[in-house]
């Protein structure tokens, strides 16, 4: 079975939400809670030794995801052709009901949930109707620092490596996210004042 | 591919740093969706600015119809009138003013919110000018004090290398320069990413860790806001006194190299400009300063890039001077590899054809040149006195002549500029605006500005109308927007309107060409770099390929016989003859420190003890795109401030505090964080000033508490005030 994944370029990224802004556009996701791609910042050290680093952070689509464990009416599955974690969000019951389940399962926050009432689950589909059209996804032909990649996680492997943590992301042996970094080092040593 | 989408290519067109290709996917007249150049490389690739603009096209708060004021200036109550109501005002007023005043009573604000060269303030400014004439205003607030020292030094503002040509340095210096935020044409951080991986060197200097600094950057060295130019000069005596200058460098192609000297050793002033004189002055280690400036000088080839916020201060153009002529102490200046500094420009893209200054305004006729200003030297600014500086604008409205100004003000055009919002003190701006007795504003929002203005015409976006744009800076490459959608019903474009009320002016129609296509046809056919207009219509972009990197002052370096520099004496000014004629200890013929009235060690840092940077953000472009939800939700607005200043006041992450000095006071949540040095606050500029009814700015408007003067250069002293922060009272 092919299983798609993406691959980012810790080194690269200048934490600028152009990926996060052209998923939303995409996607027609309105300002507000929901986002599939998430753009974290990260900031260690005290001044001025520090060490700053972005993590984009849309669905990994894992081998073994939590979300799909987690869900109470089975309505995340796994696409057999590619491996996409998919929704049924006619079978999900809603953040009411079931308390987001899939989201406290996720060790990575991909689930997003709507402020309405009972808002169903979804979360970065892969830009499916675009891979279905030879397309790449969205977040990787939005970005202006070629950071981004995502097709068939061996392809990837083969391409760039198989470093699966990076800062801010702590790889899960046990639902096995379909990612791999160029990780970002702190080795920057500044003149204190 | 959704059905019944037509994709037009078109471009980003405001006034960031880019200018960049956009896709529009347009649906039953309406964008759907923004996709951006997926084309050949090198693509121009949109930023978040840009993949947001449906959010703004189709933004609830569109201006919709022509508007009256029916509220006092700034309250923001106006009324719906026919155009042909707004349209005979605005002629009435215009007429009016120029019978009873003249035309040198009419301000004419044309700014840099459309960057088209068929729209915005274009054809306004054309329709003026065959009026009679307005008064206009001098100084950028962007770049003023880089390009008044980019002119002193080398007579011309194309000082810059493509970017490829950083792949060719050993060691890049980024000096106050952020592109990850400010783009600085598209394909720069790209290209500094491709540096920082193959191993080059690249060391920040700036107050702020930026984006740039935490993802390109090998050393970060936190400066002291306004005291560049003290430890660019404490480099240079290090480069000398250890014998690392090029001396054949110098000999050949500079002039005024033994005046530096004597400066940098004390000859005069008894004080040597040592590493640790400058410690003293930036807070940057003295071995720290004495590393790099050996660095500098010994990795030759080098480019130390000097960005232009540090030249957005009180003497901003000593630190451009200091950082042009370090580059020729070093002899890094028309090489590959090497970067001369200056304003930066490589590619001649941004310039008009004709490339000369003279304005054709019949109110500046006649006018002598400015104080202070390089009138001998051809391009760069115009130096006629009968502008007013954009500093000075509010003091002008209020004083005309009797302070000193050349006109007496009574009416503003202001067309793609939220003139009250981005101008050095916002409050003092809202006392101006309300002295004057007509203000009409081109706008698409309901902007601070327009707030102001008795009547408000509403002008549609880039994306309903046609032009074609140059790249920001100037790259080698045009866009060509295709109108991707109609206007909103009641909207006109600001060509549009010009039509309309040329007539009523009494002025022929014929000023203006038919069509769009023939107006556009024509802007082409003056370029040279333009062959196929119908591809570059067609693809939305046209890039022109280059045999190699540019790099500036190649000829000038190669072959000084038969390429003098455009300066007065042909060479490389460390000493510029020009300034010693000023005969103004501010403008000194050579680079110096100056302090000034807001300096970290002026007596009023006792009472405001903070230095106030207003950095460019990621999300807007100056003021535009401020009130789009998808980028607003990105981060919060606050001011960024050290921990050790926050402890200090009590002050936790996302507490509401207050900023302030003695010309406004700002209420906004702080950012509390290791990324900026202590002393230093950070409030970026370009949120819209919603005063409260204590006058206290809600919206955190940077230039509430900026000073309405300008370095003797020009700058805007937009990274030079003083101010407080305390909690906000609960």
């Amino acid at each position: 079975m092919t299983q798609m994944g993406f691959y980012f370029d810790q080194t690269r990224c200048t934490g600028c939400y152009t990926c996060v802004v052209a998923c939303k556009d995409w996607h027609d996701i309105p300002a507000g809670p929901v986002n599939w791609m998430r753009l974290q910042t990260l900031e260690e050290g005290k001044f001025p030794d520090l060490f700053v680093a972005f993590l984009a952070a849309p669905c990994y689509h894992c081998a073994n995801p939590a979300c799909m464990l987690a869900c109470p009416v089975d309505a995340i599955t796994k696409r057999p052709s590619d491996g996409l974690v998919c929704v049924d969000q006619d079978k999900c019951l809603g953040n009411k009901e079931c308390k987001s389940l899939c989201l406290r399962a996720c060790p990575w926050g991909a689930p997003q949930f709507g402020p309405e009432e009972g808002a169903k689950m979804q979360k970065c589909d892969f830009c499916r109707e675009r891979l279905d059209e030879g397309k790449q996804t969205i977040c990787v032909e939005a970005c202006p620092m070629f950071a981004l990649d995502a097709g068939p996680l061996e392809e990837l492997r083969a391409k760039y490596g198989d470093v699966v943590q990076t800062a801010g992301f702590k790889y899960s042996d046990r639902f096995k996210p379909s990612v791999v970094f160029k990780p970002k080092q702190p080795v920057i040593k500044a003149s204190a004042a | 591919m959704e059905e019944n989408v037509t994709i037009v290519p078109t471009g980003c067109c405001h006034d960031c740093g880019g200018r960049c290709v956009l896709r529009a996917h347009v649906k039953d007249g309406r964008i759907v969706r923004i996709e951006t150049d997926n084309g050949q490389a090198p693509q121009i690739r949109a930023c978040l600015r840009g993949r947001a603009y449906r959010q703004r096209v189709n933004h609830p708060d569109r201006l919709r119809h022509p508007l009256r004021r029916v509220g006092e200036r700034g309250e923001g109550r106006f009324e719906r009138i026919s155009w042909d109501e707004a349209l005979d005002t605005v002629a009435a007023r215009l007429i009016e003013v120029k019978e009873a005043c003249g035309n040198a009573a009419i301000l004419f604000v044309g700014g840099s919110g459309n960057q088209g060269l068929l729209h915005g303030p274009v054809p306004v400014g054309r329709m003026l000018l065959h009026f009679g004439g307005f008064t206009r205003e001098w100084g950028a607030p962007s770049f003023e004090g880089s390009l008044f020292a980019s002119m002193a030094t080398y007579g011309t503002i194309r000082t810059g290398n493509t970017r490829d040509d950083f792949l060719n340095s050993r060691l890049l210096i980024l000096w106050g320069w952020n592109p990850a935020n400010t783009i600085w044409d598209p394909e720069t951080s790209f290209t500094l990413a491709r540096v920082h991986e193959r191993g080059i060197r690249i060391v920040a200097v700036d107050p702020r860790y930026t984006d740039s600094a935490a993802t390109f950057a090998d050393q970060w060295i936190p400066i002291r806001p306004g005291t560049d130019a003290a430890m660019l000069i404490a480099m240079a005596h290090v480069i000398i006194t250890e014998g690392l200058h090029d001396k054949a460098f110098l000999e050949k192609h500079t002039v005024g190299f033994e005046a530096y000297e004597d400066y940098l050793m004390g000859r005069q002033d008894g004080v040597a400009k040592t590493p640790r004189w400058a410690e003293a002055i930036t807070g940057v280690p003295a071995a720290a300063i004495a590393d790099l400036a050996r660095e500098y000088a010994t990795s030759k080839p080098a480019a130390l890039v000097a960005g232009w916020g540090p030249a957005r201060a009180a003497m901003g153009e000593q630190y451009s001077r200091a950082a042009n002529v370090l580059t020729a102490l070093t002899g890094n200046i028309g090489i590959p590899g090497g970067y001369a500094a200056g304003f930066m420009r490589a590619y001649s893209s941004r310039e008009t054809p004709s490339g000369t200054r003279g304005s054709g305004n019949p109110v500046e006729k006649g006018a002598p040149p400015r104080r202070n200003s390089l009138y001998r030297l051809r391009g760069g600014t115009n130096p006629n006195s009968a502008r007013i500086h954009g500093t000075k604008l509010f003091d002008a409205m209020i004083k005309g002549r009797g302070g000193g100004y050349p006109a007496d003000l009574k009416m503003a055009y202001v067309v793609a500029s939220n003139l009250l919002n981005q101008r050095p003190n916002t409050r003092k701006g809202a006392v101006a605006l309300k002295s004057l007795e007509f203000i009409v504003v081109h706008e698409q929002f309901m902007t601070p500005t327009a707030k102001w203005g008795d009547i408000v015409l509403p002008v549609n976006t880039f994306m309903e109308r046609s032009d074609i744009a140059p790249p920001w800076l100037g790259s080698p490459y045009y866009i060509y927007l295709n109108k991707a959608v109609d206007s909103l019903p009641d909207s006109k474009s600001d060509l549009d309107i010009c039509r309309e009320l040329a007539p009523r002016l009494g002025l022929p129609a014929a000023l203006f060409p038919a069509t769009e296509d023939q107006a556009l046809r024509q802007i082409a056919s003056n370029r040279s770099d333009i062959e196929d207009y119908e591809a570059m219509q067609r693809d939305g972009v046209l890039k022109i390929p280059l045999a190699g990197p540019i790099v500036s002052f190649r000829e000038q370096i190669e072959d000084p016989e038969r390429h003098p520099f455009p300066t007065l004496s042909g060479k490389i000014e460390i000493r510029c003859d020009h300034l010693a004629e000023m005969n103004d200890p501010l403008v000194p013929a050579i680079p110096g420190y100056l302090g000034h009235e807001e300096a970290y060690d002026a007596p009023l840092a006792r009472k405001y003890p903070l230095q106030l940077v207003t950095s460019h953000y990621k999300t807007r472009a100056h003021s535009t795109w401020h009130n789009v939800p998808w980028l607003r939700e990105i981060e919060p607005h606050g001011v960024w401030i050290h921990p050790c200043d926050a402890e200090e006041r009590s002050i936790r992450n996302g507490d509401m505090v207050d900023v302030f000095n003695d010309r406004g006071r700002m209420r906004i949540p702080a950012q509390v964080t290791e990324r900026i040095m202590p002393g230093v606050v950070n409030v970026s500029q370009g949120a819209w000033y919603d005063p409260d009814e204590e006058g206290v700015d809600r919206g955190g408007c940077a230039n509430v508490l900026t000073n309405d003067v300008h370095s003797p250069g020009g700058a805007h002293p937009l990274n030079s005030a003083l101010v407080q922060v305390e909690r906000s009272p609960q």
